[in-house]
């Protein structure tokens, strides 16, 4: 295999492809391909080749998982930044974090669930908003209109509210529940507010809490919808129900009733002890097709990487794939009451978790493990960070601090969670048309997503049965993909007789990170045995590194200065760009494809850490990390 | 994680649910501590929590099973008060905090601001509401990978082709592949600064505009732009931002009426710190918090 660099040529001086001889070499290499595959993805093939596009020209970035201090427990670590703010660093604006240091992103985020743990709450403030059922009552009035003249008034007027609550006074015409106004109203009402389509997407959504004997189950619910539908329900509990199948239940009950739609994506299978790509359901019985047709439906996404650990591939699972093991956390359950036991990894983990569907859609006859991948931070602190040199951790009491990773974050016997393991992931990128609620929820639906453990790489991967080494070099590769194949996230059918899938494959660094090192495909089937089998392919890689007898690719060296924290970008390319064929494909066996792209090694969190409050961090502290992305997959199915 | 050790965060799920009781203890409370009455308001209750969780009412058991655990709680929540369960409860605590503030919040959320408190201050703050400068244009990309020694060398020939051959010229087998698009259409500088670096978004704004320049940097590698049109950024008139400015306007009137709120508060306690021995003496403090 040679490096995708090669591929392409620089047409320059002389050769010139301008419009004089435009005709012959110039526009996007369109002559290779069909003109009515064209026309579905171009509207019309006129003078410019930009025009008209329908299909999605650039990622959006964002988090589909933060918590603020409306989550209890970020609370109890003392988190007090609520969602205003939260939406309000998203945004790109610096704030105040709760330990009281200033924060701010690189730059914007596109898109942002607020998730926090769904409960309700009733508060008597109907009162402010003068509801008639209440307006009644002459206390009510009076207090409505100390409200509404606000300042000292309002506060006493509250004040005297709290305390006939408190002395049990409180005016009959409040006591009837129906009027407690809902947190999560007041919360959608947030929401709303900072939706900015264009601009900025702030997603109404919660986190459902499944944390069985300590087993995370836990789901983040995603609503395509605004305030007028999402107000019709309360958010689902595990306080309702722990078993996934009832949150499903919720989730069709809530599409029939508001004819809305929504999703839920899971994450920390590796906190789950085996239970969350498991072979059976939530009491232990085998799967049958129903459930298997339910998970799939409602949920296409899976959280693969995020602070409590990077969830793609296990050394134990996955022991030839030398960048597997990132950011592990692998040694007990979530509240660390149940270590971590061998054989319950390969339920754990995504790329076995695709493994296991294959063999589940043969026994069931539909998969339901065929999900895409996004990553997110399941921060606690209200502030969305994933970047190594600027990461505020997992909740308020490890923001920065020169003590937070010498520091054990959890102990439960033997088993102890340092400061360090925490991990700056992740982020979601969504191959969206265009940054709204309809449109990025519409492409994770589709799974056309990828996930990074914090760098916004540009990652383009598509599956065909005719691409050649030409589509590598023109200049409107996504024309190309659309038009001869599918997205990450489709799938392949009917393969043409003796042709093997052809995948086109690109990547590009984050415009103010670290160059990229290689960039992989992973494969998984089911052999003939039905067995399940894996193998990841360095496909381009940047400098002129040779492939060795194994296919492996050299390591691409290291420009890390740990000691001040710095690297170069002398290593590695901005830039990967290749077509590649499986070599071992076999038309009567289920497959699945996905991307891994490996930036150059760069300094860990901890390595900033330890320059920016002088100190010394223990031995065993990893100091320096390969970051990376991972695409959804592309399935094929023979016979279908 | 100190999160999943921490056994207050097994009552995490039981603080939710007092939470819950909380709201509803005005149906339980100041009645004769002997007695427990479910009021049929505390029935319909009951019955709307669980029809918004399952998208259906309870049925009669189900309603009798609800009803037989509210008692339950409410018996052990009254005996967990009598017994001071919930002094230094940290859970509870936060809690009951967190409620002050929801409460402080609504206070904030109940004032509405006039045309002219909106007017007043987009005045006060016009930059924050200024609309963006835009940039409608082409790029040709080099990959300094590919181009290594002679990437300077090539920029400048690719640059003179190109301006021999104009502004409309087809540049889409030029240069090196590239993943984002080759032609923007009015841009945001902020959007222009996320696909491409600050660095590019700067230069972006100092280009001659109708003409091939650079070659500009960006993370990326080096580029060769044709800015085709610049439209330079404007303070807006209220009409075109009035939600913009409003969610402003609020944001600060929030902070301010929460801190107003919590000094009110305050006001109403003396507040004496005993410092542990070392050089500070204990202070008596009254009204403002200690910060």
């Amino acid at each position: 295999m040679r490096p995708a660099v090669m591929l392409v040529t620089l047409v320059l001086g002389g050769a010139l492809a301008l419009p004089a001889d435009a005709a012959d070499s110039a526009p996007t290499d369109l002559g290779t391909l069909d003109k009515d595959a064209v026309a579905r993805v171009v509207k019309t093939p006129g003078y410019s080749p930009y025009a008209g596009r329908k299909f999605p020209t650039r990622p959006f970035f964002g988090d589909t998982h933060l918590h603020t201090a409306l989550s209890l427990d970020a609370r109890a670590f003392g988190n007090t930044l609520g969602p205003e703010e939260a939406y309000r660093f998203a945004r790109g604006e610096e704030v105040v974090s709760a330990t009281g240091q200033p924060a701010k992103l690189s730059r914007p985020l596109d898109f942002l669930v607020v998730a926090d743990h769904s409960e309700a709450l009733g508060t008597m403030v109907e009162v402010a908003r003068g509801n008639p059922a209440v307006m009644n009552d002459p206390n009510c009035k009076r207090w409505h209109d100390m409200m509404k003249e606000g300042g000292e008034t309002g506060v006493r007027a509250a004040i005297e509210i709290i305390q006939s609550l408190g002395q049990g006074k409180l005016p009959k015409a409040l006591m009837d529940a129906k009027l407690g106004r809902s947190i999560w109203q007041s919360y959608t009402a947030i929401g709303e507010k900072y939706n900015e389509p264009g601009r900025f997407t702030a997603f109404l959504g919660y986190e459902w809490t499944s944390n069985n004997k300590g087993n995370n189950l836990h789901r983040v619910v995603i609503f395509r919808d605004d305030k007028r539908k999402t107000d019709q329900i309360m958010p689902f509990s595990s306080l309702d129900s722990e078993n996934p199948a009832d949150l499903w239940k919720f989730l069709q009950g809530y599409e029939e009733k508001t004819r809305g739609s929504v999703m839920a994506i899971a994450h920390n299978g590796n906190l789950s002890n085996g239970r969350m790509f498991a072979l059976v359901d939530f009491f232990a019985n085998p799967l049958t097709r129903q459930y298997a047709e339910t998970r799939a439906k409602w949920e296409p996404l899976y959280e693969v990487t995020q602070i409590k650990g990077d969830g793609e591939a296990h050394k134990f699972l996955s022991p030839n794939d030398e960048f597997a093991g990132y950011e592990i956390w692998d040694k007990a359950n979530l509240d660390m009451s149940e270590l971590k036991k061998p054989d319950m990894l390969q339920y754990e983990y995504a790329r076995q978790g695709l493994k296991i569907g294959l063999k589940l859609e043969k026994e069931l006859g539909t998969n339901p493990y065929k999900f895409g991948m996004i990553g997110s931070t399941d921060s606690h602190t209200s502030l969305s960070t994933a970047e190594e040199d600027n990461f505020f951790g997992k909740h308020s009491g490890v923001e920065p601090s020169a003590t937070r990773a010498a520091h054990p974050a959890a102990k439960f016997g033997d088993a102890v969670i340092m400061g360090w393991e925490m991990a700056a992931s992740g982020y979601a990128a969504v191959w969206a048309t265009e940054n709204t609620r309809e449109s990025l929820w519409d492409a994770m639906k589709r799974k056309e997503t990828y996930a990074t453990t914090g760098p916004r790489m540009v990652v383009r991967f598509f599956g065909g049965w005719d691409f050649d080494a030409k589509d590598a070099e023109t200049r409107s590769l996504a024309v190309a993909g659309y038009t001869k194949g599918v997205p990450m996230g489709g799938d392949l059918k009917q393969a043409p007789a003796g042709k093997a899938p052809t995948f086109l494959v690109a990547a590009l660094k984050d415009p103010i990170g670290a160059n990229l090192d290689r960039v992989q495909v992973v494969k998984g089937w089911m052999d003939a045995k039905g067995d399940l089998q894996e193998k990841a392919y360095d496909v381009a890689w940047s400098g002129d590194r040779k492939a060795g007898a194994d296919g492996k690719v050299p390591a691409v060296g290291n420009t890390v200065d740990v000691a001040a924290a710095t690297w170069t970008n002398t290593i590695g390319a901005p830039e990967l760009i290749t077509v590649w064929k499986d070599p071992d494909f076999d038309a009567a066996l289920k497959a699945f494809y996905y991307v891994r792209v490996i930036e150059i090694p760069t300094p860990r969190w901890t390595a900033y850490d330890a320059v920016r409050f002088g100190t010394k961090m223990p031995p065993e502290v990893s100091m320096v990390t390969q970051e990376r992305a991972y695409t959804s997959p592309i399935w094929y199915t023979p016979g279908t | 994680m100190k999160l999943v050790r921490e056994p207050l965060v097994h009552f995490l799920l039981l603080g939710a649910g007092l939470f819950v009781v909380a709201g509803l203890m005005s149906t339980g409370s100041g009645a004769d501590p002997g007695k427990i009455v479910v009021t049929t308001g505390q029935i319909e209750y009951l019955a709307a929590g669980y029809e918004r969780a399952h998208q259906r009412p309870p049925s009669s058991d189900e309603l009798d099973a609800l009803i037989r655990d509210w008692i339950r709680e409410e018996a052990y929540y009254r005996e967990a008060l009598a017994l001071g369960l919930d002094r230094d409860d940290a859970i509870i605590r936060q809690r009951l905090r967190q409620k002050m503030e929801f409460i402080s919040d609504d206070v904030a959320a109940a004032a509405e601001p006039t045309d002219d408190d909106l007017q007043r201050y987009l005045d006060a703050h016009a930059d924050a509401f200024r609309l963006e400068r835009r940039f409608t244009f082409r790029q040709v990309y080099l990959n300094p990978e590919r181009h290594r020694d002679a990437l300077a060398r090539d920029a400048t020939a690719l640059l003179a082709e190109l301006r021999k051959s104009g502004v409309t010229a087809d540049v889409t087998g030029l240069g090196d592949a590239f993943l984002l698009e080759h032609e923007f259409d009015a841009l945001s500088g902020s959007e222009v600064a996320k696909l491409f670096g600050e660095q590019f978004a700067a230069a972006l704004a100092t280009l001659d505009t109708g003409r091939w320049e650079g070659p500009v940097e960006s993370g990326y590698g080096v580029h060769l732009v044709l800015v085709r049109e610049r439209t330079d950024g404007r303070i807006p008139a209220l009409g075109e931002v009035r939600d913009t400015v409003r969610r402003e306007w609020a944001n600060v009137r929030r902070i301010e009426s929460n801190e107003a709120f919590a000094q009110q508060i305050l006001r109403r306690y003396a507040v004496t710190i005993e410092r542990p021995s070392e050089a500070a003496p204990s202070v008596a403090m009254s009204g403002d918090a200690p910060r």
